[in-house]
């Protein structure tokens, strides 16, 4: 490697079904820890979509077509082996009829806002012990009404254990008449639509790539979160679970092996059903800093570990988006199975990854955000060539922004970043 | 002073904590003494924070304790204490970002180390900061940020400043995850922080505080 390469003659010629076997089969290799034909690049454009093409952030969210229409216009001018818009959608946040803990743009930001999470205390602490007896029915009866407005009618329900009362719990179904009960099912079956839609539209978007010749994004998958992050970050909130760990300690650590249970199954069914055999774990709370390495061992990894195996046991690769700093928790990672899961990593010292982590875990991320906002070419340039050589050597890497988002990416110097990609990581 | 008090705060022993405190009390201790106490204890905490022996759980929790013996030691205090006569750190998370968990982190380091902490919450507007410098006469302004969206918002509020004309008056620092030498150069701050420790020691070197 690192024989500068001619860019513009690199995918001269080709078609667009060369192009999306070619780039599939670049992903894969990198993936499966081996090494591909060049460095495989991936651009999550987010929000940078909006800027290129003079749209509010809000259309970009709610404008389906648009959306599809910029991605494909940049997907063609970068020509990057995938390519992806926005991750979260308001579609069926905005038909449920508010969601406490999300803010789009345009719902509750400005029209340029930036999607964000509200974290709260949805789960209060003496909700422990009806979320262990029974977390379903906890989560149906008393945590939507709370974080969801207009399921407030789903509190009059009985306890849902009463549906195996088979023939006599027909006696209870007059409730769901109540009008309040009407409306929340109502809510819920507007929020169902919705979301088809939603999913629908995400297939189409995925055809429609692929039939420029651009393979689908490798986080495509199901969606879980490592069991505390689960419990952080929809239920008890930052402030709650750091607490959880000095004041209910035992509670918080079966709550999480519940999580990891429920979570297991629905990732295990839902990569069978689709045949997408990929699961996204976004971390949020393991990172440097938040706890100290023996609260990790005890609270953090266990779960998370287990998780992983299991799905590997299952066929399905974890991609793992270790948000923050991973530092001081590499050599917990490398306990993974090799060539089973892949990394993303947002602020890790990549090179201290690709020592530690190179043989064992496809590793993605690299380049700074910051530095396709504030830096120069010729910045752009140097490290893009570092990265090729030092974290692209012998494959199991795929180059992407740290942050899974690029707005405020400047376009001439994503251009460079790419281009060079593709001139120096040919191996 | 009670040393058994410090050590309960500092080595997160809630129950007793609270239990010595009321015991304290109602055995005639002076309200002030216990609140000086709590400080000292505080300062441990923040000593243990620097040296990685402690994190976010400890901060938090050290947090909570300090405000349920403020609530038991409040109503016996016969005048309200004096705040510090330390520096003046103006605090806030930048236009359009909600994030607060680094920005609590540097408040309460800055607090335990001396400083005066006015702490502006989240998503603070770019004027709100050019009154507050007006106002407060803040010698350090500390602007945090976690979206990538805060690069920009950062920009704006240094920018803000400096048209105002106060920039001469403050030093102006940046941190949070997304944060680096790249992009407070691209704010034109004074310097970038990765940490907590790391706002105390710009703080100190700029104010001259030990």
């Amino acid at each position: 490697m690192a024989t500068a390469t001619s860019v513009a003659t690199l995918d001269a010629g080709k078609t667009a079904e060369q192009l999306l076997a070619e780039r599939t089969q670049r992903l894969q290799d990198a993936l499966q820890l081996k090494q591909p034909d060049r460095i495989p690049i991936q651009l999550g454009f987010g929000y940078m979509l909006a800027e290129m093409g003079g749209i509010t952030r809000q259309e970009l969210h709610e404008n389906a077509e648009k959306e599809q229409e910029l991605l494909e216009k940049a997907a063609l001018e970068f020509q990057p082996d995938s390519a992806m818009s926005v991750y979260n959608n308001p579609a069926s946040s905005l038909a449920i009829g508010g969601d406490r803990m999300t803010r789009f743009p345009g719902h509750g930001l400005p029209p340029n806002g930036s999607f964000q999470f509200v974290e709260g205390e949805y789960m209060k602490p003496e909700d422990y012990d009806a979320f262990l007896a029974d977390p379903g029915d906890w989560a149906i009866r008393k945590y939507w009404p709370r974080v969801f407005p207009e399921l407030d009618g789903l509190a009059l329900l009985p306890p849902l254990g009463m549906a195996a009362f088979g023939h006599y719990n027909l006696y209870n179904l007059g409730v769901l008449k109540a009008p309040p009960v009407v409306k929340s099912l109502q809510f819920l079956a507007r929020a169902a639509e919705a979301q088809a839609a939603a999913d629908a539209r995400a297939i189409n978007s995925v055809k429609r790539m692929a039939a420029l010749g651009f393979a689908p994004p490798t986080f495509m998958g199901a969606l879980v979160e490592a069991p505390f992050d689960f419990m952080s970050d929809t239920l008890r909130g930052m402030r709650g679970i750091m607490l959880d760990i000095h004041r209910r300690p035992e509670k918080l650590l079966a709550a999480m092996d519940k999580c990891l249970a429920f979570q297991l199954e629905h990732a295990i069914n839902w990569c069978n059903a689709t045949g997408i055999k990929v699961t996204f774990i976004p971390l949020h709370r393991g990172s440097d800093g938040f706890m100290s390495l023996p609260q990790f061992e005890k609270f953090y990894w266990p779960t998370l570990k287990a998780m992983q195996l299991a799905l590997v046991d299952a066929g399905i690769m974890p991609f793992v988006f270790y948000e923050g700093v991973w530092d001081q928790r590499l050599k917990y990672l490398a306990e993974l199975p090799p060539g089973k899961t892949a990394g993303l990593f947002q602020f890790s010292d990549i090179y201290k990854v690709k020592e530690v982590l190179g043989e064992v875990m496809c590793i993605a991320g690299g380049m700074r955000n910051s530095l396709l906002q504030a830096g120069t070419a010729d910045e752009v340039r140097a490290e893009t060539i570092k990265l090729c050589r030092e974290v692209g050597r012998g494959g199991g890497f795929i180059m992407t922004t740290g942050i899974g988002e690029m707005e405020g990416c400047r376009p001439e110097l994503v251009k460079v970043w790419v281009d060079t990609t593709k001139e120096y990581g040919v191996y | 002073m009670s040393a058994e008090l410090v050590h309960a705060i500092a080595d997160m022993q809630e129950e007793e904590a609270l239990a010595l405190t009321r015991q304290l009390l109602d055995g005639g201790a002076d309200p002030i003494a216990i609140l000086e106490d709590c400080r000292a204890a505080m300062e441990i905490v923040g000593q243990r924070f620097e040296k990685n022996e402690y994190f976010i759980p400890e901060l938090i929790l050290a947090g909570e304790m300090l405000k349920a013996i403020s609530a038991e030691v409040k109503p016996r205090l016969k005048h309200s204490v004096d705040g510090k006569g330390g520096a003046r750190v103006l605090l806030g998370t930048v236009k359009g970002d909600i994030h607060d968990i680094g920005k609590d982190i540097v408040h309460f380091m800055l607090d335990v180390n001396g400083f005066q902490v006015k702490d502006l919450g989240v998503d603070v507007p770019v004027e709100k900061f050019v009154e507050e410098i007006k106002a407060y006469k803040p010698d350090v302004v500390a602007l945090s940020g976690f979206l990538t969206l805060a690069y920009t918002s950062m920009k704006e509020t240094v920018e803000a400043i400096t048209a105002a004309g106060l920039r001469p008056q403050v030093k102006i620092m940046i941190g949070g995850g997304t944060m680096d030498q790249q992009i407070c150069a691209y704010a034109g701050a004074d310097a970038f922080g990765k940490d907590a420790m790391a706002a105390v020691t710009l703080a100190k070197a700029w104010t001259g505080a030990n």
